[in-house]
């Protein structure tokens, strides 16, 4: 079996040992939802047009919310030492585990949302729209959240730190989707923006990835 | 150029209408910078008083 | 030969000894450009036809606005060299000017909210300039936030040093995208018209005050260095040998 193939198995394997791992942030992404409507107002009308907006920024809070460990155990365990003596890039290797996350963690927050669209009476066309969206902006905010995770790594008490050092890199992406959602609501043309944010992940999906292994390999350096 | 812009020094701290927005901006500014010059200097202070009280204490073990 | 300017650098004791001959010479110098144009922005440039007296607040938004990004380039140069150079002075310089650019960023976001009340009838509007002021202020609180929860300096300095120049990629595309954003939640309607010229008698003085400002966040990050400086090298004869000079 190749290194990428035994990252992947072991990825999958973790995941089926902690499904709570899964749960958690869609239960968390449900309950925001939820509250919605109760803090607000239950009227449709007014739902529909904050809607999509909301379960976008849920979405985000719940994927930081499941990343904020995404190396930590492997960082403990003396897993990510390991990566250092395989033949391969620990880029590559980070982007191959960043893509394990992103399979496992991220792509059943996205699967979720037409649900929350449902419960927020967003229309069907504005919630395909938000469906598209998260699948093209996802991959680069988990590239961003893995950054996180791997920068506090040497903190003695990390938590929520990382996600706090994160969320004002998420700018550009929060913007460029609600621009998204904007132009679904009237009607208009939305492939340009999404081709801008698509270009936007795969740029981050190259360059994050060597951040992250840069930072892997300072805290790894640090601690002994 | 270089003509006082006010009929007299109560009309200067008044600065109608808006003496009370721009005065206070000042002593904002006034109080962000005198206060991070000081916190320096006491930080500063502090650094070399623990030098000292270390240097202090290593030469009470010698002696 | 050729070297040692830059050699010079690495050296602590050297940097404490120069940086503290230039401190006094900051200190003193932006103190007098601060207080000229300062007195001469409040007390002698003419009245704004629009906005009366109220503008007057730009003698200190501007210069601080302009040091609050002017701080970030600077935090990413020192963060190249650190990372590139593994140069102990950079992390220093890195760790000083995140406090100072946060405390510039709140200033500039302090003065311009209430400059915006006589202006705006507001406080605060999401206009892109406040709005990428503020991600600004986000970014280099989560520099202190992240060097704060590591025990170990050098590796703090190394990770905040990535965090830095990640940021620094991003700072453009989150300028552009906020502004952008901005045009598309609403025509800009509150955004002050640009005056075609400005009388000498309103710039000179805040030419003064930019250069002021620039000249007086130098003094304070190297007084902020030096402290860091005798707090990390405790341990070492040059900070023993200059307590026991004292």
């Amino acid at each position: 079996m190749s290194i990428e193939k035994r990252i992947l198995a072991r990825e999958l394997w973790l995941a089926a040992a902690r499904p709570g791992d899964i749960v958690k942030p869609i239960w968390f992404l449900l309950l925001v939802i939820s509250m919605v409507p109760l803090a607000l107002t239950p009227d449709s009308d007014s739902l529909a047009e904050i809607g999509s907006a909301m379960i976008w920024v849920a979405t985000l809070l719940a994927l930081l919310l499941n990343s904020e460990h995404l190396f930590q155990s492997d960082f403990s365990d003396g897993i990510l030492e390991q990566y250092l003596f395989f033949d391969r890039p620990l880029a590559w290797l980070v982007g191959l585990k960043l893509t394990a996350h992103w399979l496992l963690h991220v792509l059943p927050l996205i699967l979720i949302s037409p649900i929350g669209a449902v419960m927020l009476s967003v229309p069907g066309d504005v919630s395909i729209a938000l469906f598209i969206t998260m699948l093209v902006a996802t991959p680069a905010l988990t590239c961003f959240s893995g950054l996180g995770a791997a920068l506090t790594l040497g903190s003695s008490r990390s938590g929520i730190l990382g996600a706090l050092i994160m969320l004002p890199l998420f700018v550009p992406v929060v913007v460029l989707a609600s621009g998204v959602l904007v132009r679904a609501m009237d009607g208009s043309e939305t492939l340009p923006l999404l081709a801008l944010l698509g270009a936007f992940s795969v740029a981050s999906a190259i360059l994050v990835p060597i951040a992250v292994s840069l930072a892997i390999r300072v805290n790894i350096g640090g601690s002994n | 150029m270089f003509e006082f812009q006010f009929e007299s020094l109560t009309a200067f701290l008044e600065m109608a209408p808006h003496g009370s927005y721009v005065w206070p901006v000042y002593l904002l500014g006034l109080g962000v910078l005198g206060g991070l010059t000081w916190a320096n200097i006491v930080q500063h202070r502090r650094g070399l008083r623990s030098v000292k009280r270390q240097i202090e204490r290593g030469e009470k073990h010698e002696s | 030969m050729r070297w040692r300017w830059f050699h010079q650098w690495g050296s602590p004791r050297w940097f404490y000894e120069r940086a503290g001959r230039w401190q006094l010479v900051c200190g003193w110098l932006s103190l007098g450009l601060i207080a000229v144009g300062t007195i001469w922005g409040l007390g002698f440039a003419p009245v704004d036809y629009q906005q009366g007296n109220s503008y007057r607040i730009i003698y200190l938004h501007v210069p601080v606005a302009f040091l609050a990004q002017a701080m970030y380039a600077a935090m990413s140069v020192s963060a190249v060299v650190l990372l590139v150079w593994k140069m102990k002075i950079a992390d220093i310089a890195m760790q000083s000017i995140a406090v100072m650019g946060l405390a510039f960023t709140a200033l500039a976001l302090g003065s311009g909210a209430v400059w915006g009340k006589p202006t705006w009838g507001t406080y605060w509007v999401w206009d892109a300039r406040l709005t990428s002021m503020l991600i600004l202020a986000f970014l280099y609180l989560a520099l202190i936030g992240l060097r704060a929860s590591i025990r170990d300096p050098d590796q703090a300095g190394k990770v905040c040093g990535i965090l830095v120049l990640v940021g620094v990629v991003n700072l453009p595309i989150i300028k552009y995208s906020v502004e952008w954003w901005n045009t598309l939640h609403q025509p800009a309607s509150l955004k002050l018209t640009e005056k075609p010229t400005m009388p000498a008698s309103m710039w000179i003085p805040l030419l003064i005050n930019i250069l002021g400002y620039y000249i007086v966040a130098a003094y304070l990050v190297l007084g902020s260095m030096r402290a860091i400086l005798v707090a990390r090298e405790r341990r070492s004869s040059w900070v023993r040998e200059l307590v026991r000079r004292v």
